[in-house]
């Protein structure tokens, strides 16, 4: 049977309204990871405006920063990318020894890097797990998600908690290596390949993954460059930048490790590019943990910075005073302002940090690197359609916590 | 001026000043436990050691561990003088900041903590203790013995004020010599000797003199502790807030530490001053915080004699200044205005002014409190902080609270605004419309129909002008509750509701239109040297 | 590696630059606020700084009056040269700065949320409103004088033009249990657990319908 308006012949066709309709997509959504408003314009499923709408989870971290010491920092700093809170206490930690010049010992920038590689794998796991899973192909994200158990059962052995370790500290960490940490890690290694591999085969030749991640959601490379997006999006689009190549920190430069690039920038491209970096991360962890001392200190020596061991604290008052003055007065930075920028999850993690000569820190600024990658999503998502948001807003990885902070 | 140098930095000095005196005068602080500005040197504690690069230079020979040699060498090092002994001279060359002078002051820090109590979760003067800031600053490690420390008597009471604890003592003899020279009244001495050292009060006595709490404001560590501020409160929590005393007309420039969270007054403390307080304040002085706190009048009072006996009802502030106004209706010159020696400046000008522009009486008393014992040391006999200030704003000099009761009771005054609590007098026979401003309970207060509260002096900034005529500005430190406010402000809402124009909204118009023949405030209201 | 920006900076504005400083790695240059683009096209035209970093502001409100109280932070690199330079401008609270949205477009939330959390305006600014906190917030947070702990006013419920909108929850509509004064409810011996039934059935009147017909109100009266 036609159309009825088909009936009533060409002059006669219903007046269908025709300016853009406003949707609402709400911050309380399903497919909307960590609370972001989408006011969406639309003509007919297709998006011809778009207005993001960020800050439903803005919590005040920059504002709570200035109100304790700097050791106070790393239980907010865990907060800020949740799913690799490795990376944020790591890249903290760095910029206060940045800025006071401090130096830790080979084993603890070791621990670091395994330690922040394993969040990593962690937050791509994630990603394109939830991202597989919002089209309809739940079975991988449950295989990707018991992997990321096995990798939270390392960082709870190492640190005792799954997810929010504060166990970065300024001068070193919070404990040393457990004892079985290396076996452990490189233990699951072989079944992470297998279970990506496993993922993979189930997805990267499926016909509807396929038709909905490529093509979807394309960013040009001078887009991504002039929005200021770095990490995996950024790649996606052809352009070479890893922090961890360009500036290397830590011991980067020591390790022999890829970085996948895109070059279409869709969302089939940043899809990829996580697996591939999850390959590269263990790369780098099999090196890391090969050439790291198999003892000595985490931290470094200097009590300036560094709390004592808590039987000195309890037996001499050299302990007890370096004790108090760190946890009464706060770790004294000395005054000085600085940037230091590392890899996160989702690109360049940089934090800019005033100090005033007080215990108490004076400015902490968080460069998130999901702010600038959720502006550049107005322009991958402007011309696709409803559905297309799904994938694209799954595979630029915004975290709430840190795009708000 | 005579310059020497200090680390590279020129330091300018008067003739017969030590190094540690001349640098600190220009705010460079060489690490010191056992010199006090204020006291004779001693030179005990050998933190101050710095070297002396210009003149004559002594070197002493010592043997040096030799890291690749593995034995020790015969090495020099020149010999430390201590900065608080040596007089400074022109062109010295001083090094405070040296390899040799960082070098002396981690070992004398190590020395000074090797028999030390692990006292500092329990000591008051965590937060302010010397050790602990130097530790940080000089030694920065753990100590090398590990024999077990000597013990000494501790929580020893030295008197009725003040608790010594031998263990946590650094033997810098500051309040020895404080309670020789400046209380004059040798009561305190040394024992033993080696690290069997300890202080004790002379046979037979206590440290009973008026100024014991000074001993526990000049002991760098925990050693002396105030029975009074025992565990009251964590230093750090603590705020300045700089006042002036109410003891006496000495007027002695106080920090007011207060906590903010809760809103009180813990202590008081001495803020330096050479021109009045030196560095010092009696210990009557010291408890005068307690009148912060202490028989508080907050709310608003309305006593309604009755045979039965009188009957006070508590109404709020507010309702306490419209019956004020309404007790003072009719108040015209035969009204009796009564200044307050116990207050300030600005509170008793304008009360002068209401009561010469709104009532148009000329008869002005002042209340104060009775004399007390005075000394040649730094207590006046005038237990009152304002009497000149008072008697300055004032056009005709006030009488006495005695002749105001002979006024009463011959009837030449019919209403009586007063101001404070205090009398010198007894005031048996005080009757008729009276309102009274306090901030605390008094003889005065306890003779009004209507009393109004107002704010004390840690709740309010003010003038006070001591004996000498000095006057001395304070601030206000914690908020007065209830809504109450400065005795200036509630005269001039009293005054409003009687129909008196007054252009006082802020304390700065207060000052402005003070007479000009009241001394200008102190020129160090607001630079007075850091809390040691 | 970012030394040569800081003299190309240099031969090019001359005095325009203020101060420059090179502290623990980090180059900065200090520029009056009337430079800001001008300098900032220069590093994107001439010096390839096509990569925008971020921008961000700190307040110093004690230097005041001396100095301005904000400074403003500008932190690009070059993608080509991997250069990194930070640009700092002094600003007076209630000036505007130029906007840097036409230069490298990530500036555009960079510059909102500056706007949100100091109130600093940007001249030329194609869209600026908050975007971390709601449209009824009063004041700049991260300013030093916005005390942590600071209440804002309850918003009511947005009069939205045009559409039938209703409050969600009336008095007596959706779940009543953060409403409920269990103190009264068990002493007066009534243990019905909807105030809704029981109003609807004719008993005991709704303990919460608000401050103006609340039962304990009425008995103050």
């Amino acid at each position: 049977m036609e159309p009825h308006y088909e009936a009533l012949g060409d002059e006669q066709t219903l007046d269908l309204p025709t300016e853009p309709m406003r949707l609402n997509m709400g911050p309380s959504h399903p497919a909307m990871h960590g609370t972001i408003r989408m006011v969406l314009d639309l003509d007919g499923e297709s998006i011809v405006d778009l207005d993001l709408q960020p800050g439903y989870l803005h919590r005040g971290f920059e504002k709570s920063c200035e109100r304790g010491t700097w050791s106070q920092v790393f239980p907010y700093v865990d907060r800020l990318n949740y799913v690799s809170p490795m990376l944020n206490n790591v890249g903290f930690a760095l910029a206060v020894e940045k800025l006071i010049g401090l130096e830790v010992p080979e084993r603890c920038t070791y621990y670091r890097t395994v330690l922040g590689e394993l969040a990593r794998m962690s937050d791509h796991i994630t990603c394109n797990g939830a991202a597989a899973m919002e089209l309809g192909a739940f079975t991988p994200f449950l295989w990707l998600i018991k992997v990321r158990d096995w990798i939270w059962d390392i960082l709870e052995q190492e640190t005792g908690a799954r997810l929010t370790h504060s166990f970065g500290r300024i001068g070193g960490m919070a404990a040393p290596p457990t004892d079985g940490f290396r076996e452990s890690t490189l233990a699951i290694f072989d079944e992470i390949d297998h279970v990506m591999m496993e993922s993979e085969a189930l997805l990267m030749k499926n016909r509807i993954f396929l038709d909905r991640t490529q093509q979807i959601g394309n960013l040009s490379q001078e887009d991504a460059i002039a929005m200021g997006c770095t990490g995996v999006i950024l790649r996606s689009t052809g352009v070479d930048y890893d922090v961890r190549k360009a500036n290397p920190y830590m011991f980067y430069d020591r390790f022999d490790f890829d970085v996948p690039i895109g070059h279409d920038g869709d969302n089939y491209d940043r899809f990829v590019c996580r697996f591939e970096e999850m390959r590269q991360s263990m790369r780098i962890i099999r090196q890391a943990l090969d050439q790291m001392p198999t003892s000595g200190s985490v931290v470094s020596e200097d009590l300036r910075y560094v709390l004592p061991n808590k039987s000195d604290v309890y037996d001499s008052i050299e302990g007890t005073i370096a004790h108090f003055k760190l946890v009464m007065e706060g770790i004294k930075v000395p005054p000085g302002e600085v940037y230091s920028f590392t890899e996160g999850g989702n690109g360049e993690l940089g934090f800019f940090i005033v100090s005033d000569g007080s215990g108490t820190p004076y400015r902490v600024r968080v460069r998130p690197p999901c702010w600038y990658n959720l502006q550049a999503c107005r322009d991958m998502l402007i011309g696709d359609m409803i559905a297309d948001i799904i994938p694209t807003f799954g595979s630029i990885n915004m975290i709430g916590g840190e795009c708000d902070r | 001026m005579p310059t020497f140098k200090l680390d590279g930095q020129d330091i300018p000095f008067e003739s017969g000043d030590t190094i540690i005196r001349a640098a600190w005068r220009e705010g460079v602080e060489i690490p010191h436990y056992c010199w006090h500005p204020g006291l004779s040197v001693a030179a005990n504690c050998r933190m101050c050691l710095v070297e002396i690069r210009s003149g004559r230079q002594m070197a002493l020979p010592i043997l040096k561990w030799d890291e690749k040699k593995k034995e020790y060498v015969p090495a020099t090092k020149p010999k430390l003088q201590p900065a608080c002994q040596i007089t400074a001279s022109e062109d010295m060359e001083v090094y405070a900041k040296s390899d040799h002078a960082l070098k002396a002051q981690e070992t004398t820090q190590e020395f000074l903590l090797l028999n030390h109590p692990i006292d500092c979760p329990i000591c008051d003067q965590a937060g302010e203790c010397k050790l602990q800031d130097y530790w940080l600053t000089s030694q920065r490690k753990l100590k090398r013995k590990k024999t077990e420390r000597v013990h000494k008597p501790k929580t020893v009471s030295f008197g009725p004020t003040i608790v010594y604890d031998a263990e946590r003592c650094i033997m810098c003899t500051r309040c020895i010599r404080f309670c020789d020279e400046v209380a004059k009244d040798h009561v305190l001495d040394m024992r033993e000797r080696g690290n069997t050292n300890e202080i004790v009060v002379s046979q037979g006595r206590e440290l009973d003199n008026d100024y014991t709490l000074m001993t526990e404001h000049v002991c760098p560590v925990g050693a002396l502790t105030s029975k009074d501020f025992r565990f009251k409160a964590r230093v750090w929590f603590l705020k300045s807030s700089p006042g002036v005393c109410t003891g006496c007309a000495t007027g002695c420039n106080t920090w007011v530490d207060h906590d903010p969270r809760y809103q009180r007054v813990y202590r008081l403390r001495p803020r330096d001053n050479p021109e009045v307080n030196q560095y010092w304040m009696c210990d009557d002085g010291m408890m005068t915080y307690k009148r912060f706190h202490e028989d508080r009048i907050i709310t608003g009072r309305v006593r309604t004699p009755s045979r039965a006996g009188d009957k006070i009802d508590e109404i709020t502030r507010a309702e306490s200044v419209v019956a004020a106004a309404r007790t003072l209706r009719s108040a015209g010159s035969k009204a009796a205005v009564v200044l307050s020696a116990q207050h300030s400046s600005e509170d008793n000008f304008v009360l002068v002014q209401l009561a010469r522009e709104l009532f148009e009486t000329d008869r002005f008393y002042l209340s104060a409190r009775a004399d007390w014992k005075g000394d040649d040391i730094l207590r006046n006999a005038d237990a009152n902080p304002n009497r000149a200030g008072a008697q300055a704003v004032c056009p005709s000099k006030p009488e006495s609270l005695a002749q105001l009761v002979k006024d009463v009771a011959a009837g030449d005054v019919d209403a009586v605004l007063s101001l404070g609590p205090a009398s010198d007098v007894e005031l048996g026979s005080l009757t008729g419309w009276h309102v009274n401003l306090t901030a605390n309970a008094g003889p005065l207060t306890s003779k009004a129909t209507v009393v109004v509260p107002v704010a004390t002096p840690a709740e309010c900034s003010g003038t006070f002008v001591n004996a000498e005529g000095h006057a001395a500005h304070f601030k206000k430190a914690i908020t007065a509750p209830g809504g109450i406010e400065p005795a200036w402000l509630t005269l001039v809402e009293i005054g409003r509701e009687l129909g008196w124009k007054p252009n006082f909204e802020r304390l700065g118009q207060v000052r402005a239109a003070m007479p000009k023949a009241l001394p200008a405030g102190d020129a160090t209201e607001d630079t007075a040297a850091a809390p040691a | 590696m970012s030394k040569k920006v800081i003299k190309r900076l240099k031969s090019e504005f001359g005095d325009a630059i203020l101060a420059t400083s090179d502290f623990r790695g980090d180059f900065e240059a200090r520029v009056a606020k009337k430079t800001w683009k001008k300098v900032a096209l220069f590093l994107r035209d001439e010096l390839q700084m096509n990569h925008i970093i971020d921008i961000t502001a700190v307040d110093y409100p004690e230097r005041e009056p001396e100095l301005p109280r904000f400074e403003m932070k500008l932190i690009v690199r070059s993608m080509s040269t991997n250069d990194r330079v930070r640009i700092a401008a002094h600003l007076a609270d209630g000036e505007k700065i130029d906007s840097l949205t036409d230069v490298w477009r990530g500036a555009n939330w960079a510059e909102r949320e500056i706007f949100d959390m100091f109130g600093i305006s940007f001249n030329g600014h194609p869209d600026q409103r908050r975007i971390l906190m709601y449209e009824e917030f009063e004041g700049h947070p991260l300013r030093k004088d916005y005390p942590i702990g600071k209440a804002q006013p309850l918003v009511p419920y947005r009069d939205v033009s045009g559409t039938e909108k209703i409050a969600p929850f009336g008095a007596e509509e959706g779940q009543p249990w953060g409403r409920i004064d269990w103190a009264a409810r068990l002493a007066d011996g009534d243990v019905q657990v909807s105030p809704s039934i029981s109003q609807q059935t004719g008993g005991r009147k709704a303990l919460s319908t608000g401050p103006e017909t609340s039962p304990l109100a009425e008995q103050e009266e």
